[in-house]
């Protein structure tokens, strides 16, 4: 049996923090992604829980922070009906940026024809787009009656946790076909700074937190053939070109599968065929298909039920 | 007097208009028109999604012309020369644009920072021209200002819009659907109210 993995996120500075890989790397643990800036560095990590309070004693003497982050390895969509200055940078840049904060991996989609009432709607390619995400974020407005009668046909279509952020308070059950609403983060065009705006955005991922506990969750049901983050670490052992590609998270890890910022054409059978040290390939276990973001690879893990083992 | 006198948001559940305001202000805010608006009010109802905002401009200020900020003269060197000494530099790049149009960017000489000379026949019959020249009109600029500010605080996809500016009164309607001839009568009722009974007069 596998150590259960927590994530956890170091801020501190860049000097010595190759100790902290380094006790990482002996502990079993997983770097999911490593953020210099300057003197500072940002490591988002998964550490054995047997062992988080030596990454914490060393942390301490390196004079960092150490804390857990519970968004991390997902990837959000954050959508937005479309990406005209009604709805960017504020709000949903701040709604990204505080799910940033809390680990998570996010994209930012604005729908072309998302807005209005009457006119709204999505496309079939936008749709697949969002379903590659592992939970949802639709960020709405003002109006209560909007948001409970028209914005909701935008749900249709999309198969992973829908969470829903808005300004008026209602109750997630009046909103058809979304799994969480989140009062209190509206339409804005300042920047959220306010108290009760940062409280607002402090509740939505305290709740984004639980509904990704739920999938996670759900998950151990049935667990995944091989952990995404040990899929990670091969890739990064197997696949040298990944270390030239320049985005800021070349491999993103999801709580069921992982994007690989390759070319599919030309890297698809190489991550196919990523062996591990038990035996199998990486395409005995996982569905291997082309991202509909970009060129890239999209790898989603089958569960213990399909393979028949976990490694 | 105070800018914005009066500034009320409507909408059907009292929560919400409040909210609006805020994205309102902000709108106003941004676009520095605070000093430009006595009063405004909106309405706004998502459920028949409609959009009505009055506003009541303050008197424009007048257009600069070229004597408010400079001094036009003849020049030194015989009579084919006009010499502007300008006191305001903030205009000099209008100013500069208007006289390379007016006789060639050739003929348009600047020897020092707040001097512009030009050579041309017959200076003296175009000194006046000169200084009765328009180099800025805010009212323009404000028009602009009130559109883009318009567009903003309306609901994004409200794409059919209706609006009037007569005088200092300003009418803005917006929907998603057919515009309702009913909804743009009501928005110049609610425009008389603000005035005080003066009929706010009526164009598109």
């Amino acid at each position: 049996m596998a150590a259960v993995l927590e994530p956890y996120v170091y801020e501190g500075g860049i000097h010595k923090h190759g100790l902290l890989l380094e006790l990482l790397e002996d502990l079993g643990g997983f770097l999911i992604q490593k953020i210099p800036a300057a003197t500072e560095v940002t490591l988002i990590m998964l550490i054995p829980n047997k062992d988080i309070h030596l990454m914490e004693e060393l942390a301490i003497k390196l004079l960092g922070k150490i804390k857990r982050s519970p968004l991390t390895g997902t990837e959000i969509a954050v959508v937005s009906p479309t990406l005209a200055y009604h709805h960017l940078p504020h709000s949903a840049c701040d709604i990204a940026e505080f799910l940033r904060r809390g680990g998570a991996n996010t994209n930012m989609i604005g729908l072309a024809r998302g807005m209005g009432r009457r006119v709204a709607l999505s496309g079939d390619y936008e749709r697949k787009l969002i379903n590659e995400h592992d939970i949802a974020l639709f960020s709405f407005g003002t109006f209560r009656d909007c948001i409970v009668n028209k914005k909701p046909k935008l749900f249709e279509g999309i198969d992973i946790p829908v969470v829903v952020t808005g300004a008026p308070d209602i109750k997630t059950e009046d909103i058809p076909n979304a799994d969480m609403y989140i009062g209190g983060i509206g339409r804005v065009s300042h920047r959220l700074r306010k108290g009760s705006e940062l409280e607002g955005l402090d509740k939505m991922n305290e709740m984004v937190s639980e509904m990704v506990n739920m999938v996670r969750e759900d998950i151990s049901k049935d667990p995944l053939a091989v952990l995404p983050a040990r899929v990670m670490k091969e890739i990064k052992d197997q696949i040298p070109e990944i270390e030239h590609v320049l985005t800021p998270a070349p491999i993103t890890i999801q709580l069921d599968g992982l994007r690989v910022k390759l070319p599919y054409d030309e890297f698809h059978e190489k991550v196919g065929n990523i062996e591990f040290d038990e035996g199998p390939l990486l395409s005995e276990m996982a569905n291997i298909m082309p991202s509909k973001m970009k060129n890239y690879i999209l790898i989603k893990i089958q569960r213990k039920s399909e393979v028949g083992f976990v490694i | 007097m105070a800018p914005l006198e009066t500034f009320v948001v409507e909408s059907t559940i009292p929560e919400e208009a409040e909210h609006y305001k805020h994205i309102i202000s902000d709108a106003i805010t941004d676009l520095v028109l605070a000093q430009a608006i006595e009063q405004i009010r909106v309405v706004v109802k998502p459920e028949d999604s409609l959009f009505q905002m009055m506003m009541i401009l303050r008197g424009g200020m007048p257009p600069v012309k070229v004597s408010d900020f400079a001094h036009v003269g003849e020049g030194t060197f015989g009579e084919s020369e006009i010499v502007i000494d300008i006191d305001n530099e903030a205009y000099l790049p209008q100013l500069l644009e208007n006289l390379w149009e007016m006789c060639g960017r050739i003929n348009v000489h600047q020897p020092e920072r707040k001097t512009v000379s030009m050579t041309c026949e017959n200076p003296l019959e175009h000194i006046s021209e000169i200084e009765e020249m328009v180099i800025e009109d805010p009212q323009r600029t404000l028009k602009s200002k009130l559109v883009d500010m318009a567009i903003r605080a309306t609901p994004e996809g409200f794409r059919v819009r209706y609006h009037s500016l007569t005088g200092n009164h300003f009418i803005f309607v917006a929907t998603e659907d057919i515009m309702k001839k009913e909804w743009i009568e009501e928005a110049h009722k609610m425009l008389d109210e603000l005035t005080g009974g003066e009929p706010s007069g009526s164009s598109s």
